[in-house]
């Protein structure tokens, strides 16, 4: 059976995992809309996304736009794989019967 | 969103994740846009040239159609730049852009197989058929039934067009712009209330 501790705690968080779930069904994402989507505060959107960055489960890319600074979200195929294997562990510990 | 520490049961997380990634939605506001453009721009220009040919002895009728040349930039430009506008781009938005894009390079193609081979009658029923598919395609990505029947309408005006005979096929194309994009487009821009269109 499928243990609590089993689940990533990269990914079992709030923030990261909704910002992990908006980036499944995206292209790629400015930050912005990510901290709109989540509603949560920019210096702790900013830090949930580095430690995602740093763990390589997606890229941030920062340009400019009109001259004012661009941060571009996007998940990488670790971060998809994680993602899938974080909902399959969340399946099995919500139903433990289930395959 | 809470301390992002904060301890999650599993029913939480799926929560999350549902809410998420049905936030990520296709955004259909360009949509209307670019079907009441074209749906106006081909009805005119195929009842145009209908009716120079009927009325007229003008010889060229078809020099009409050289307005679609500028409505691709009108388009392409109008698309550009509000897509620039977005703070996100959904893979539902790249195939929808993709799939008109693709069209767009079928269209032409077969314009200039049918303008080299001198067969104008078949421009209707094949631009028809070809614009059917991303029509209906274009319904299922956004969820809109009225643009699945649009797309499917195409088709059978394309049969019509095809089998129909002279004195039906240019009316099919004016006829088959209503129910594929200009009917479609105001119900698709009533829905939408924040529509610019």
């Amino acid at each position: 059976m499928t243990q609590f501790k089993d689940l990533d705690p990269l990914l079992h968080s709030q923030l990261r995992l909704a910002i992990i779930s908006l980036l499944m069904g995206v292209e790629e994402a400015e930050f912005t809309y990510l901290q709109t989507q989540t509603g949560a505060t920019a210096g702790n959107l900013s830090i949930q996304i580095t430690k995602l960055k740093e763990a390589e489960y997606i890229n941030v890319e920062k340009k400019f736009r009109n001259n004012y600074p661009l941060t571009l979200c996007s998940i990488t195929p670790l971060g998809r794989q994680k993602f899938a294997e974080y909902v399959k562990a969340l399946r099995n510990y919500l139903n433990p019967d289930q395959k | 969103m809470e301390n992002e520490e904060k301890l999650m049961t599993g029913e939480e997380s799926l929560k999350i994740i549902t809410e998420m990634i049905n936030k990520t939605k296709m955004n259909i506001r360009q949509s209307s846009f670019h079907l009441l453009f074209w749906g106006w721009l081909i009805l005119f220009c195929s009842l145009s040239e209908y009716l120079l040919l009927k009325l007229t002895n003008y010889a060229s009728p078809w020099y009409i159609w050289y307005l679609v040349i500028p409505g691709v930039f009108v388009s392409l430009i109008y698309g550009f730049v509000n897509g620039r506008k977005e703070h996100v781009h959904t893979y539902a938005e790249m195939v929808y852009m993709w799939t008109w894009m693709g069209f767009l390079v079928v269209a032409i193609v077969l314009m200039v197989y049918l303008n080299l081979e001198k067969r104008y009658d078949l421009i209707p029923p094949f631009i028809l058929l070809a614009a059917g598919l991303p029509t209906f395609v274009s319904g299922f990505i956004i969820k809109f039934k009225p643009l699945i029947f649009g797309g499917a309408s195409f088709w059978i005006f394309s049969l019509i067009a095809f089998f129909g005979g002279p004195s039906v096929a240019p009316l099919t194309v004016p006829v088959a712009m209503l129910t594929g994009y200009l009917i479609p487009g105001y119900m698709l821009k009533r829905k939408n209330g924040h529509d610019t269109v």
